[in-house]
């Protein structure tokens, strides 16, 4: 075989060139496979296989002691009628439309801000990126640090500058715990959202802005009617993005509140972690984590419909 | 002239945003735990010390998290990149049966939130026996940075031009030595970045680390960070340092190859 590919393929006769063109066919072939062997193998058996096991789980029922057995939508029905669960999957909601509406508006302002390059532009973008960059446990660490009722610095900041008298009850008070961890999950993910849109900005011609301006539009105009419209497919993609993983984000919920107070900030990763690692039940854990699974399933087809349009067919 | 106006007023409010959090990282871990318990010397530390950070070397497991996050970081960004690589040329480069199905796959799998896999993976860990060891971690990363790294690189792979690649077969060559001698030199630049998202990525994941590794002597540093706080008690001052001396290789490799990072995070996760 390699006493074939060795022959100069294009000065060899018609018919030599074809079998060189067969038998490189084939090789390819088998490359290929060979080379994506390993990530179908893992794949296979550890995406695909635990989530399939997963499915099979949450239809089950399992008693120390005993073998799993099934139960068929038990778990989904009784999740379904319980009243915490609701407060777990509307939590979700509120949290994720309030991280991600918050990241939009926020990481709108700063590709506009950023939009013209002026000196320091760069210094300026990679401070801004930092908190994508550090952990997020600091970040919920830090948040948690933050909003302490006696020493954190927004409580003893707002008293010295006269806004409020007492202590704010930040992660003890059922609304504000809620909105605490969003702020936390803003302050995480803002950058992300700015860069991803500011790039894309970049790429508008410079001229449309410049004829704009000669027929007198103002900034804002020119940020409403050139800007986002031209960059209205990252905005989608980024909010669709952000949206898959923090309807199952779990990080800085669990470090900041565990879920509470109450069940005041339970999402669905949080609530799975309880039902399952700590209670055992794994059934209930797999079944309550399924119920976002249509809505993240919805999702990754809009991800991959729009991404897979985009790349060049070869 | 209100355009300018408000682009100062948002860099502004975005670099307090930004600045404060971060401040109060550094200021507290200078502080003696007196300073913080008594809400003495909020804004400044006064008298200014290091002693926290020194007793996270000498009074806790630091050191340990610090290299086991380290081994599991690197060894995971090690695999991935190899994996990654190869699956990105085949899935660029070569004609097979089967090519666009496993590219869906690999966005899709990429998209897979860790909070919906990580009790089905921790569950089929617990069935094969290997769970609590750095090398379920080792194994377990690659299922988030292989799709990853795929899918970057085939990004990177794309902007190569194939004529390069079919000159060097046509006079000879094969197609492992124009990937080794033609494709991967020339993707240098994304193999870099796709390595310092795995590191990174690795470096900061929390949720699998958490609920694989039972072993106080294997824990990464996101999981002995978050062990700091005790139900509603933490020695603040130690937990800042330890926040801050965690955060520190990322933010060193960030700084020194942030446009690598910038490149990258537009190529990879916001095509077009």
């Amino acid at each position: 075989m390699s006493k074939v590919l060795t022959q100069p393929a294009p000065a060899a006769s018609r018919a030599g060139g074809l079998a060189w063109h067969r038998v490189n066919r084939v090789q390819e072939r088998l490359l290929g496979y060979a080379l994506i062997a390993p990530v179908a193998i893992l794949i296979v058996l550890l995406i695909a296989y635990p989530f399939f096991n997963a499915i099979w789980l949450s239809l089950t029922e399992k008693m120390v002691g005993y073998p799993a057995h099934f139960v068929g939508l038990k778990n989904y029905v009784a999740l379904w009628e319980s009243a915490r669960f609701r407060i777990v999957a509307w939590n979700s909601v509120v949290y994720t439309v309030g991280s991600i509406g918050a990241k939009v508006v926020i990481g709108l302002a700063m590709a506009a801000a950023l939009q013209k390059a002026v000196h320091g532009n760069q210094l300026l973008r990679g401070f801004l990126l930092l908190p994508w960059v550090i952990p997020t446990v600091v970040i919920a660490l830090t948040w948690r640090w933050l909003l302490d009722l006696y020493r954190g610095l927004f409580n003893v900041g707002l008293h010295d500058l006269g806004i409020i008298g007492g202590g704010i009850h930040w992660l003890g008070n059922p609304d504000l715990a809620m909105l605490s961890v969003i702020m936390a999950n803003v302050w995480r993910g803002f950058p992300f959202f700015g860069v991803s849109f500011l790039a894309a900005m970049q790429t508008v011609p410079q001229d449309l802005y410049d004829a704009a301006s000669v027929d007198g539009a103002s900034a804002w105009q020119q940020f409403w009617r050139i800007s986002l419209p031209s960059i209205k497919g990252v905005v989608a993609i980024v909010t669709l993005l952000s949206t898959i993983w923090t309807l199952n984000d779990f990080n800085i919920v669990y470090i900041m509140t565990r879920g509470g107070p109450g069940a005041a900030t339970h999402i669905f990763a949080t609530y799975s972690y309880e039902l399952g690692i700590q209670s055992q039940r794994w059934g209930m854990a797999m079944a309550a984590s399924m119920y976002s699974l249509p809505v993240i399933a919805l999702l990754i087809i809009f991800v991959v419909r729009y991404l897979h349009r985009e790349e060049p067919t070869s | 002239m209100s355009g300018r106006l408000f682009r100062w007023l948002v860099v502004g409010f975005l670099l307090v945003l930004v600045a404060v959090p971060l401040y109060w990282i550094l200021d507290t871990s200078f502080k003696t735990g007196r300073q913080i318990l008594m809400s003495e010397a909020i804004y400044i530390p006064k008298p200014f010390t290091i002693e926290n950070y020194l007793y996270l070397f000498e009074e806790t497991r630091f050191a340990r998290w610090l290299r086991n996050s380290a081994v599991v970081a690197l060894a995971s960004t090690f695999v991935s990149l190899t994996i990654g690589s190869a699956g990105a040329y085949a899935l660029t480069r070569l004609r097979f049966p089967g090519r666009r199905l496993f590219g869906a796959l690999v966005l899709i799998t990429y998209l897979v939130p860790p909070g919906l896999m990580f009790i089905p993976l921790y569950r089929t860990f617990i069935q094969i026996g290997y769970s609590n060891s750095l090398g379920t971690l080792i194994l377990a990363y690659p299922t988030f940075l292989v799709p990853f790294v795929t899918w970057l690189l085939m990004g990177f792979f794309r902007s190569i031009p194939r004529e390069l690649e079919e000159a060097a077969l046509v006079d000879g060559a094969t197609r492992l030595q124009t990937l080794g001698r033609i494709v991967l030199p020339l993707a240098a630049p994304g193999l870099l970045a796709a390595g310092l998202f795995c590191f990174t990525l690795s470096w900061n994941e929390f949720l699998y680390a958490l609920i694989f590794i039972a072993d106080d002597n294997l824990r990464t540093l996101p999981v002995g960070l978050s062990e700091f706080v005790v139900s509603d008690f933490a020695f603040w001052g130690q937990l800042m340092a330890a926040a801050a001396l965690a955060s520190l290789p990322v933010v060193l490799v960030y700084i020194y190859l942030h446009k690598y990072m910038v490149s990258g995070l537009t190529a990879g996760a916001v095509k077009g």
